[in-house]
């Protein structure tokens, strides 16, 4: 359509501190899938896991 | 101005003095669409289907495509692919005769499973050390490119014997199905990119539900691809049941909850699973309700219920809402952030419908791809 506005997806990964409950989100990377355990939290010692995955759409 | 005093005949050129040339400008066209009314008909509708199946087309050709180069890419194929992935393309199923409807079902659940099992043993002689999660995605990607590939023969063989025929009538169902077609083979093309990514699609939220309350529980394989957890919820007995993640599958859930109610007194389910949002209706919005909610062809439906109604045990179900394309593409944000609420509405439902002591079986039902337990 002549009109219609382009869209497009961003993938974002949200990670959850298991100890302090802390959440980041960033890009998606290959290889991530839910409840794995990713990295140490930036607030605690506590570890953080992939809490979810999921898609953002914008309309250019 | 006075507007009543029209002149008919000199508004519409009819008087004596009217031009022949202005009658003929009036006539020719009734003449032309009396007779040719049809074939413009025909050639404007053809205009707007062609358009569709040339999209259909490069849809095809794009899911091919994606297949082939990610089996190059990804996996050490032995030989050269190619030849093999189109000869899968071309696999079809032919469904049982239903004249006589009489144990049609298990004909029908045969026939499927011949079919994947088949399916599952070829693709994997595309690269003997294929891991099981790619095998699964393998399967999805052949999966989508040869529906494609099926909806555009057919979509192209009844334009076909429309013009063929020359015939406006035949080509008038085409035209009304044709929007709801391009909606599917658009969700099916948008889907490719997650099933290669291994992402969480909308479907996969029944999963990813049951999935997180089985985290950290010992797990076992209770049937194809579909795995079981069991815990204990305030004095009551809890059977989790999901499709085995992060592999693109959705198991064998009936298959699953026919061998615990073998070894187990079960006196209730729970099933989640996405279910088709109706126009109007908001996405990601959640709603209980009685029956088995689960998709598919009905062969699995139509076990659980058997299992269901054969030992007297109630079926609750809670559905996500969502479209087509939310249902088989990356997951939203907002069914993504359901799973929360969706969870507790499940302890709610299981307090409310059980007393304590009771064992209760909860399914997660739909595709389990970037969800594991």
């Amino acid at each position: 359509m002549i009109f219609s506005k382009k869209k497009i997806t961003t993938e974002y990964t949200m990670e959850q501190c298991v100890k302090c409950g802390a959440k980041t989100k960033r890009k998606f990377n290959d290889g991530d899938v839910l409840f794995a355990e990713i990295s140490k939290c930036n607030l605690c010692d506590g570890l953080t896991k992939i809490e979810k995955i999921f898609g953002e759409t914008i309309e250019e | 101005m006075n507007f009543t005093n029209f002149d008919f005949d000199q508004l519409f050129s009819m008087g004596d003095d009217s031009n022949p040339l202005m009658m003929l400008v009036w006539i020719l066209p009734i003449i032309l669409f009396v007779f040719y009314g049809q074939q413009i008909q025909l050639f404007v509708t053809s205009r707007e289907i062609k358009k569709g199946i040339q999209k259909l087309d490069s849809f095809r050709i794009e899911s091919r495509t994606e297949l082939i180069n990610y089996v190059k890419n990804n996996l050490k194929a032995k030989n050269d692919p190619v030849k093999k992935i189109d000869k899968f393309l071309e696999y079809f199923t032919i469904m049982p005769v239903d004249m006589d409807p009489n144990g049609i079902v298990d004909k029908v659940r045969h026939t499927v499973r011949s079919r994947e099992d088949f399916t599952r043993i070829h693709v994997k002689t595309l690269s003997p050390e294929m891991s099981h999660l790619e095998l699964t995605r393998v399967q999805t990607l052949l999966e989508i490119a040869s529906s494609l590939q099926m909806i555009y023969k057919i979509i192209n063989h009844m334009f076909l014997t429309a013009k063929k025929q020359n015939n406006y009538p035949l080509i008038l169902p085409l035209q009304m199905i044709l929007p709801f077609i391009m909606e599917q083979a658009e969700a099916m093309k948008d889907a490719i990119p997650a099933f290669q990514k291994g992402q969480p699609v909308g479907d996969g939220i029944g999963p990813m539900v049951v999935g997180k309350m089985m985290l950290d529980c010992k797990k076992e394989i209770v049937a194809l691809e579909t795995s079981l957890s069991k815990i204990d919820y305030e004095d009551r007995h809890l059977f989790l049941l999901k499709a085995e993640g992060p592999g693109s599958t959705v198991g064998r859930p009936a298959d699953g909850l026919e061998k615990i109610v073998e070894e187990n007194q079960i006196d209730a389910i729970i099933m989640i699973d996405a279910a088709l949002k109706m126009e109007g209706e908001d996405s990601a919005s959640v709603a209980q309700g009685f029956g088995a909610a689960i998709g598919g062809i009905g062969t699995e439906r139509f076990q659980i219920e058997a299992i269901a109604t054969s030992r007297n045990i109630p079926v609750f179900s809670i559905v996500i809402k969502q479209s087509v394309k939310e249902a088989i593409t990356l997951m939203t944000k907002e069914i993504a952030d359901t799973a929360d609420d969706v969870r507790l509405q499940v302890y709610e439902m299981i307090r409310e419908n059980s007393d304590k002591g009771q064992s209760i079986v909860i399914i997660g039902v739909g595709n389990t791809s970037g969800v594991p337990q």
